[in-house]
């Protein structure tokens, strides 16, 4: 019978009285807490509203990118009514965002300029090299992409050794590999050659006994200021990879100048930086004329 | 000094245009300062000739320095004659090392095993080729001075060009060449001609190759001052196009003077008309020759007028993309 009771009406009528009360305790919260919605509505309604502004601009900004982009003619554009002022600025904007997404594109494809040829069956890619900041030439090699990746056209010189670079890496599978191969081989050629040129620009007192094209091997003749003893300096760049030399061999009259404590410094200089610069702290150092 | 050397050095002054005589003599530098001064060079070749003679004779100049002489003219001048190419295959894995005293010392040595009483002379000229001339003689003659063969390399490329080889004498030197430059092999190249400055500029690829480009840089309008607004031309768009793939195919700017290619038909004879030809078993046999003073120029401007179709056929556009001018056509396939 106690079970009954806290069921019936009265119980009920007493719970009733319990949130009756509990909620006319909760009354003064309401208005902080109303104040607190709306300041949290205003918070998100701006923040939509921002936005739809964002959104509006992006639209507006891809209607704007190159039209190889978008199949798109001259009439859309009647469709943004903006003004003059902030139409200038929106096409900056897009120009903006049409190159940062070419760069970021350039990058993906390993920074090569490429380009389809032949209806998609072949592609031409673009090899640049430079040295010490400076652009030197730039090399085209043509593939052909069916039935076969073949080497189709390419002007990269003949000592360069592309077919058996191509045997190396597989042309098949990873044209990327190969293509950083050669382009290594021909900036390491450009660097080499760039030096050989400054040698003979910046050190007139030093004789080019020997070169060849690919400039793999070199041959200098220095004056050591005492006696003026000629001293020959070979320098064999073994890695053609590279642009420093892999050995440097002296040879003089007097057996011992090559050992001397000075040209054994110099000859591991020379391994380790470029020869025209190092011929100019070898200068300074009074070692050669 | 005998009379072979004389004859040597009388036909070498002929030999040199009268324009250039005095240049190569003074490039020479085997001549004495008073010697240089007391040569009249508004005599004739004949009597230059005779003076000459008598100076060197003075100077005890040998066949060496005369040879010396002649080797600087053509070397300055290597447009004569016919030059033919070769190249050498399979490299061995040291074979971009080789070096100048390494291989001159190899081929001189490789080439005297082969055949005694060989006069071998070897140069760098200041373009990095290296030079060689080769007198030929046998076990019981001295070397034949007046038939020297002209040999011209470029160390780490493949090619080899030739001029003034006997059939007799060209197995020897292609096998002292393979040795010397550490290959295996070495085949006919199948290009020939006159001037070796452009059999060797087309082969090293020394002149203004073309390459599909997203960004094609403008063309100079090269007729805006007789532009007229209302001349249209009508088919400038097929116009552009072929100009673009003809100087795809051969190149922009000036070319290697090749002065002629050959095509050697080796093919079935094809005219409906013609049955008493086309019932025959054996191909036709049939040599085409282009020739012309510039044939790659010439070629090209063929393509851009649309006289030869574009896109340019393999056939002629193997010339520069093969780097060939001799080629054998069968039934099948032209030969690679």
């Amino acid at each position: 019978m106690e079970g009954a009771s806290t069921r019936g009406v009265l119980s009920h009528l007493s719970l009733l009285e319990v949130q009756a009360r509990n909620r006319g305790s909760q009354v003064p919260q309401q208005p902080s807490r109303v104040k607190e919605l709306k300041a949290k509505v205003e918070a998100l309604t701006s923040q939509r509203d921002q936005l739809k502004a964002e959104l509006q601009i992006h639209k507006k900004l891809q209607k704007l990118r190159a039209p190889a982009d978008k199949h798109e003619e001259d009439g859309e554009d009647e469709e943004m009514d903006i003004d003059s002022k902030s139409s200038e600025l929106f096409h900056l904007m897009a120009r903006h965002s049409e190159l940062t997404d070419l760069l970021h594109a350039h990058n993906l494809i390993g920074g090569y300029d490429a380009i389809t040829t032949n209806g998609g069956k072949g592609m031409c890619f673009s090899l640049a090299t430079e040295y010490e900041g400076v652009y030197l030439d730039t090399y085209n090699l043509e593939l052909n992409l069916k039935p076969k990746v073949r080497i189709s056209r390419h002007n990269i010189p003949p000592f360069i050794p592309l077919n058996s670079l191509a045997e190396q890496s597989d042309l098949q599978t990873d044209v990327g590999a190969f293509l950083a191969t050669v382009s290594q081989h021909l900036n390491a050629f450009a660097g080499r050659r760039q030096q050989l040129k400054l040698v003979k620009e910046q050190h007139k007192s030093v004789e080019v006994m020997e070169s060849n094209l690919l400039c793999s091997i070199l041959v200098l003749m220095f004056t050591v200021p005492k006696d003026k003893t000629p001293l020959l300096c070979t320098l064999e760049y073994t890695d053609h990879t590279r642009c420093l030399p892999t050995r440097v061999h002296l040879n003089c009259h007097d057996k011992l100048l090559p050992d001397s404590p000075n040209w054994k410094k110099n000859c591991s200089l020379l391994k380790e930086v470029p020869v025209h610069r190092a011929l100019m702290a070898i200068k300074k150092d009074s070692d050669i004329v | 000094m005998d009379n072979s050397v004389k004859h040597l050095l009388q036909r070498l002054i002929r030999r040199i245009p009268a324009s250039m005589l005095k240049s190569t003599l003074d490039k020479w530098g085997r001549l004495t300062a008073e010697n240089r001064k007391s040569l009249d060079f508004t005599q004739s070749k004949w009597t230059i000739a005779q003076e000459l003679v008598s100076i060197c004779e003075e100077s005890e100049l040998t066949v060496k320095h005369i040879t010396e002489l002649e080797m600087i003219y053509i070397t300055e001048n290597p447009n004569q004659g016919m030059w033919h190419t070769f190249q050498l295959v399979d490299p061995e894995d040291d074979a971009h090392s080789v070096e100048l005293m390494q291989f001159k010392e190899q081929f001189k040595s490789h080439l005297s095993e082969l055949k005694r009483n060989v006069s071998v002379k070897i140069k760098k000229h200041t373009d990095e080729a290296v030079w060689i001339r080769v007198a030929w003689g046998d076990g019981l003659s001295r070397p034949n001075h007046l038939k020297a063969t002209y040999v011209v390399h470029y160390l780490q490329t493949p090619y080899v060009f030739v001029n003034a080889l006997s059939s007799k004498h060209k197995p020897l030197l292609l096998q002292a060449l393979t040795l010397s430059t550490k290959h295996q092999q070495i085949k006919a190249a199948n290009l020939s001609g006159q001037k070796l400055t452009a059999l060797r500029d087309l082969l090293m690829r020394q002149y203004q190759q073309v390459f599909p480009t997203k960004y094609p840089s403008p063309l100079p309008e090269s007729d805006q001052s007789i532009s007229k607004l209302r001349i249209e031309k009508v088919q400038a768009e097929a116009s552009a196009n072929r100009h673009r793939m003809a100087g795809e195919t051969f190149g922009d700017g000036t070319l290697p003077a090749l002065q002629s290619a050959v095509f050697q038909l080796e093919t079935k004879f094809k005219d409906p008309t013609n049955e008493a030809m086309t019932q025959r078993d054996e191909p036709f046999i049939c040599s085409v020759k282009f020739s012309s003073s510039n044939l790659l120029e010439s070629l090209r401007h063929c393509a851009a007028s649309g006289i030869a179709s574009t896109p340019v056929t393999p056939l002629l556009s193997s010339i520069p993309l093969k780097g060939r001018n001799y080629f054998v056509i069968t039934d099948n396939v032209p030969t690679a």
